[in-house]
Formats: C-alpha cells, structure tokens, sequence
C-alpha cells in the first residue's frame, strides 16, 4: 500500500512540519492539564493537542478527527472508498459535560456513539462506501489500520482514509489515574526511575491506496494483530503477545528482523509495558536497531497513539530522521535496550524500513511496518476470491432467554423482546471469572460458551474474537462516571475504568479460550454486527483455528433512552445479542455467511446496487427464500421506502420479516435476526407463523436467507447452506 | 483489632463482589492476592480506594503496597497503624 497523504494533530503539534519540528528538538510538549477545571489537586500532566483554534460545534473527539483528515486529504480530489476509524472516546467528552449539566433531552447526546466519529467524517468528504470504526483500546489506531490493509488487499476498495483520534476527557484523565499507571513528573518512558504515562489526546490520519500516487509519503508494507488473552489491563510479563504481533508484522511485510532500520516502540512509560515490551524485542531481535518512545514527547494518545505513530514512522522513512526517546534520563538497566537520546539525522544510513508498536487494554496488540518510498515492491499476489464464512455453532440471548426460548417463541410468530434475564446471562460462567463483570461482558461470555458448545468441538478453542457492540459496557461507564462525580472527583473506580473500554468483554472471550489471534471489537452503531464481520471476513485465514464472531448490546435504563436514537424516552428496553462460532471450511457446517454489500444510503442507486451485490434480479428470485429486514425505529420512514423498493426492483415476493418487531431495539439486533436465519436453515424449514401462510422448505436451491440493514447505511449480510 | 478485621472482610467481599464468600470463611492470614480468592492487581486499586476513602490513608507506592496487601490481617495492622500515628 502507498501512504499517498497524512495528517497528524496532536501535542506536537498541526501537521507533517510542525510535528517533525517538534520531534528533532526532542522537545516534551505534555504540560499540566487546561482543558478542564478540577475540584481537588492539582493538574497532572498531559498531552493537550494544539491548532484547534478554529470553533468547532463537533466533539472533541470528532473535531480532532477532521483537523487531521483534512491534512490527509489535501492532495486529492477523490472522497476515499471507504473510512476506517480507531477510537475509545467518540463523544464522551461532550457527553461528560451533558451529563453533569443533567440534560435529558436526547438530541444533544447523538455524537455519542464511537461510529459518529466516522460518520461524520464520511458527510464531510462524502464518502458513500463502507465505515468501519474499531475500538481495541490503546491499540486501536494500529487495528484500524490493519484492517485497512486487509481491505485493500481483498479489493474491496482502492483507496481509504483510515487513522485513530481520542479527544482528552474525564473517563480517561480519571481512569489512567485510578489505576496509578499516570507519571505525576511527566513521562520518561524506559527510564529507570518511570512512574507511569501521560495521558493525551490527537488524531493520526493515513490516506492508503493501492495505486501509486505521484509523490507517496511512505509504504505501508504489513500489519501484524495478536492477543496476549492474560488479564483485563495488564500485559503479559514475558511480552508474548506483543512478540507475536511483531513477528506477524514482519512475516506479513515479507521481511525479516534484519531489515527494520527502527523501531517505534509502544513504550507508554509504565514499569510493566516497558518491561514486557522490552523482552519481546530482545526475543525477536538478535541484534537491535536504533528504537525509541515518543511518548515521553507527546504522551499516550490512546486509540490515537498508533495512527500517530505511524505518521511518525512515515516521518522517520521519508524525512531521514529517528525521533528520540523524549524525557529519558537514566536508562533502565533491566530493560537490555539503547533507546536514542537524541534525534538521528539518518539520511547517510537512512532506515529503509520501521516497525512500530501499540499495545492496548485487554493484551489487544497490533504492529506495523512501514517502508521507505521505492525500496520495497509489493510481490503479494491477490487472494482469491473466498467464499464465506463457514458457521459451525451459534446462539443468541434475548428477553426469551437462550437460543432454544428465543425459537421457541420465534416459531410461533411470537415476540422474544426485552432484557435478557440475569440468571440466564451467568448461566454456565464461573462465579469467580465474573464477579467483576457487570451486564455486557456477561451477555458475551455466555453468547461465546454457547456457541462454541453449539459448534461440538470442544477440543478446537477458537483463536480469533470478532465482537461488535453499538455502546459497549454502559453500566461500568455509568458507573465509573456518577461515582467520579458523587465522590467529588476523588474516588473513581478502576474497576470499572478498566470494565468500561468496548473491548473488555471481547478480551473476556480471548482469556476465557486463551484466544491469541486477532481480538478486534468494532463498534457501527446500528450496524455494529455487520462491522464486525467485515473484520473476521478481511482477517480470517483459510488455516486458521475457528473463530468466535459476535454482536451484543446491553439496555441500560439511563443511558440506552439518551444515547440511542431509535430507543423512546420511557419505552421498555431490549438486548442481549448473537454468537457464531466460525472458520472457512464449509464441510459439516449448519450454513455460511457473508456481506457482499455495506454502502451509505446515501450513494447512487444504492438499492439498485444492493440488488446487483446479491446477483441480481434472477438469482435472487432463485435463491433467496426469506429476507429478514432491520430497520431502527428511528430511521423507519427512509427504512420502509428502501425496503419497499429494493423488493420491487429484486421482483422478490419471498416474506419478509421485520426483525426488530421480534428481537426488541437494540444496536445489535441484527446478531441476533443472523442467529435466526441459522436456525432456519438449520433445521431447513421456514415457520408458517412467521412467513404469513404455511411453512417454507429450504433446499433444492431456494436456500438463500437475506438479512438486510436499512436506515442510514443499507447492508446485506446472506446466510446459505453449502 | 479483631473488630477492624471483620469490618473489612465485609467490605471486602462487598467492593470485590467475592461471590459466595461470607465473612466467617475468609481467613485473614491468608494470602490476600494472588491467592484463592482469585484478587488480583485491579481489585488492589479498588482496595487502595477503599483504604483512602473509609480510612484516610492513601497507598501509592507499590513496594508499600505489597506489604499491606500480602493478607487481610497485614491490611488491618496497616490501618491500624496509621489511623494511631495520623490521631496521635
């Protein structure tokens, strides 16, 4: 891939220039905390982004976004095919402030959700293709960026704008320093004497393409994903995870240790990452590059961090300088490393290829390397055209119960809305794995065990976790904020703090399977499912050990009301979600599923071209026998047009089924329509009850179950028997 | 001394949510973390929250807190230690 353009916002500074400036005066730019006031202590140091002189009515979060997009896109013309976007705070930073002002009206919350980040990225550079929003904590800058490789790669798109943003906010301010991992005297990561980070803020923008620009900044050779599945925060002592992220790093480049000129280290400046990072590298690397933190300078901008440093890294191959190891001043013996000291003018011996780190809550790693303009070719052939993804157990829970309840009343033409019982999502879980777990972490570790029993191969665990959820675990968000606030700020809860990024319950999953693969948690709003197997459908290898592929919300009386648009004030929640257990063998699977089409509703002849992603108006007719619709209530107007009209020009008169009638409103309702659709074709009978007159047959070709989104994105994801 | 233990067992397996642990069966001269109880580095932060909180001490050094945590009783000494030289 061809790093065709850049943008970078963060303490360092607005830009390409500013931040190299910056990185060659080997200056520490983290400074006490401004931009909010506090009630006890004094300010802790931070990385506050600079050049956000311009007003913005957009959050934090969001605005920090479009400052860097709009540097990444300047040299084009073109609107990316698609956006890929990692983040952890989205609009919480607003929604902090909404909340203490005790606001209950609803509009002023709707750039809550970490997919607005994205969505309102795509508005501004119209942008109609898919959006993808991951959030694997302080990793989640490098996934996003991976997953764009993987996208290109698999010719879905040719060009993506994709990079992470995190804006500064009291859940993170607090957070960091409830768990004591925040360095009162700055940063000085691989020192002897380091005490923790600094936490900051920014945003690192990437424009990827895989046709060669006029002047690309960099290549992007290769991304390499893994999960330590060890604890909720800590990472692994021995740095397991993080070696395995940068062998894949490499092996998936094509290149070996020999030939990474740098390294930009993770290096956050706690006693325990440094450590465990350190020992990955010396594992990997028999004799060492030049390496360095930048984080001592900018500090540790989260989901931002690693689409930052991969801006630096571009940086150091194309600008010939080796940023140093900011804020070191007695080196930490234990540690076996060199870092710089100072800034390395390298155009004599310029580095013809960096690898950079970021490692994250929930031993979610990621690594990346990238290359020098011209040195390296890209050999990689295309792979084939896969088939879908073979599903071999699933489950769901809804306000019915498990999978076998939910059926039950499904068959029958019946409801399965509400909440899931609380006995029913700990059913099966040991009590001391999830005392410290509150509603969706529950509800996803009991999806998991479910489907992977259903799958009958118990001796497989799954190595990779793809999870989606719409608002992540809102009780310990809720929780960790009104304690913050009933305590005066004094006693936040780093219990909760940890509990509360989207990825904890995936992480959950990995260290209940000691699942090592990728662990990616995205994060679409309504499409948050379908984002999810995007991710498993670009990462999952024809070898590879099966997977875990799921979508789960939680209904959460004070925040499921203010935060999801299609949720009325007062109304009776829903949620619960869908686990798949999954690989690429379709041998003895029950079905398959892909997602031949995600686009905004907004683009040209969107239904027309949904019809042409399914094969058309003929092979529809042939093969489908039941369309499962989504439309949110909130968008059942423009819903119902686009459902009504994609039937007429599909000529289709199968029945369909308005699913959220059935599983309740929630964002990720369409996991649990997708676990209906197996059962379905499972058991190779559609019930009369729901199809509107008697039972449907599935087979003799007539084997196709649709399940379409519809609302602000128009997605089809088909289940078929092989 | 032995009223201070039992106030903190409570509390304990009130904040840790130690689900079917009751007072009478938590032994305070067991090893508190990384012991059976499965307590680990985040439920020390919440203790060391609960500590400054309840009490007024505040622990932010790790060395002090591995001597304070190694089991309940070593908690309660500390405690009491401290809450005698801070009246004192």
């Amino acid at each position: 891939m061809y790093v065709g353009g850049a943008g970078i916002v963060s303490s360092l500074g607005s830009g390409l220039a500013a931040t190299e400036k910056t990185l060659r005066e080997n200056r520490s730019a983290i400074k006490p905390l401004e931009l909010f006031s506090l009630l006890h202590g004094s300010p802790l140091p931070v990385g506050q982004a600079v050049g956000l002189d311009r007003p913005s009515s957009l959050p934090r979060t969001h605005w920090l976004a479009h400052l860097a997009a709009e540097q990444a896109m300047a040299g084009t013309s073109h609107p990316p095919d698609a956006i890929i976007i990692g983040t952890t705070t989205g609009g919480i930073a607003t929604t902090e402030q909404l909340l203490r002002d005790h606001e209950d009206d609803k509009a002023p919350y709707r750039y809550h959700g970490l997919h607005t980040v994205a969505h309102s990225l795509a508005e501004e550079l119209k942008c109609t293709g898919p959006l993808l929003t991951v959030s694997t904590a302080c990793s989640s800058g490098v996934v996003a960026i991976a997953m764009a490789v993987a996208m290109l790669r698999s010719g879905r798109a040719v060009m993506v704008l994709v990079g992470g943003v995190d804006s500064l906010s009291r859940l993170t301010y607090f957070g960091f320093h409830s768990l004591q991992l925040v360095d009162r005297s700055g940063c000085k990561p691989l020192d002897r004497d380091r005490q923790g980070m600094a936490v900051a803020e920014g945003a690192g923008m990437l424009l990827l393409t895989t046709v060669k620009p006029e002047n690309p900044i960099a290549l992007l050779l290769g991304a390499g994903l893994s999960c330590d599945a060890y604890h909720p925060a800590a990472p692994h002592p021995e740095g397991q995870g993080a070696f395995m992220a940068m062998s894949a790093a490499l092996a998936d480049a094509g290149l070996r240790p020999e030939d990474i000129g740098y390294i930009n280290l993770h290096g956050t400046g706690t006693p325990e990452n440094d450590l465990a990072e350190s020992k990955a590298v010396r594992r990997l690397f028999s004799v060492l590059p030049p390496l360095s933190s930048i984080k001592g300078a900018s500090g540790h901008s989260l989901a931002a961090s690693g689409a930052i440093e991969a801006v630096v890294s571009a940086i150091a191959v194309s600008r010939h300088v080796l940023p140093a190891n900011t804020g070191l001043q007695n080196i930490d013996p234990l540690l076996g490393l060199t870092p710089l000291v100072q800034p390395v003018e390298s155009s004599q011996n310029p580095a013809r290829a960096v690898l950079s780190n970021s490692f994250g809550f929930g031993g979610n790693n990621g690594s990346l390397v990238l290359g020098a303009p011209g040195t390296f070719f890209f050999t990689r052939p295309c792979p084939p055209q896969r088939a879908g993804l073979a599903i071999h157990g699933y489950s769901c829970l809804t306000g019915a119960g498990d999978i076998v309840a939910t059926m039950a009343r499904i068959q029958a033409g019946e409801s399965a809305a509400g909440m899931a019982e609380s006995g029913t999502i700990s059913k099966n879980l040991p009590p001391q794995l999830i005392r410290r777990l509150k509603r969706l972490p529950r509800i996803t570790l009991a999806l998991a065990v479910m489907a992977h029993n259903d799958a009958g191969i118990e001796s497989r665990k799954p190595g990779a976790v793809f999870m989606g959820t719409g608002w992540g675990a809102l009780s310990e968000t809720h929780d960790f904020l009104t304690r913050l606030t009933a305590s005066s700020e004094q006693f936040p809860s780093p219990t909760d703090f940890v509990g509360s990024v989207h990825n904890a319950p995936a992480s959950q999953v990995a260290i209940m399977f000691g699942a090592t693969g990728p662990n990616i948690t995205a994060s679409g709003g309504d499409y948050s499912f379908e984002q999810a197997l995007l991710t498993a459908d670009l990462s999952l290898q024809d070898s590879a050990l099966p997977a875990l592929l799921m979508a789960a919300d939680e209904g959460h009386d004070t925040f499921s009301p203010l935060f999801d648009a299609s949720i009325a004030p007062g109304a009776a929640l829903a949620d619960g979600g869908g686990a798949f257990c999954l690989d690429r063998k379709s041998e003895n699977a029950k079905c398959c599923i892909s997602i031949p089409f995600y686009r905004s509703c907004e683009a040209d002849g969107v239904i027309a071209a949904l019809r042409d992603s399914l094969g058309g108006t003929e092979e529809l007719q042939r093969r489908c026998a039941l369309v499962l619709a989504g439309i949110p209530a909130a968008m059942s107007g423009e819903g119902e047009k686009q459902l009504e009209r994609f039937m007429a020009l599909a000529q289709l008169t199968v029945p369909v089924l308005p699913y959220r009638k059935f599983t309740g409103e929630f964002a990720s309702a369409s996991a649990v329509a997708t676990a209906f659709a197996a059962s379905f074709l499972e058991i190779g009978v559609v019930p009369g009850a729901l199809a509107g007159g008697s039972d449907i047959i599935l087979g003799g070709g007539r084997n196709t179950i649709l399940v379409l989104g519809f609302g602000q994105y128009v997605t089809a994801m088909e289940l078929y028997r092989p | 001394m032995q009223q201070l233990i039992e106030e903190l067992k409570v509390k304990l397996i009130d904040i840790l949510n130690l689900q079917d642990v009751k007072p009478e069966d938590f032994d305070e001269n067991a090893q508190l973390v990384g012991g059976e109880l499965g307590i680990d580095s985040i439920d020390v932060l919440e203790m060391v929250v609960m500590v400054e909180k309840d009490y007024g001490i505040i622990i932010n050094n790790q060395e002090v807190g591995e001597k304070v945590f190694s089991s309940l009783a070593d908690l309660a000494a500390y405690i009491k230690e401290n809450t005698t030289k801070a009246s004192s």
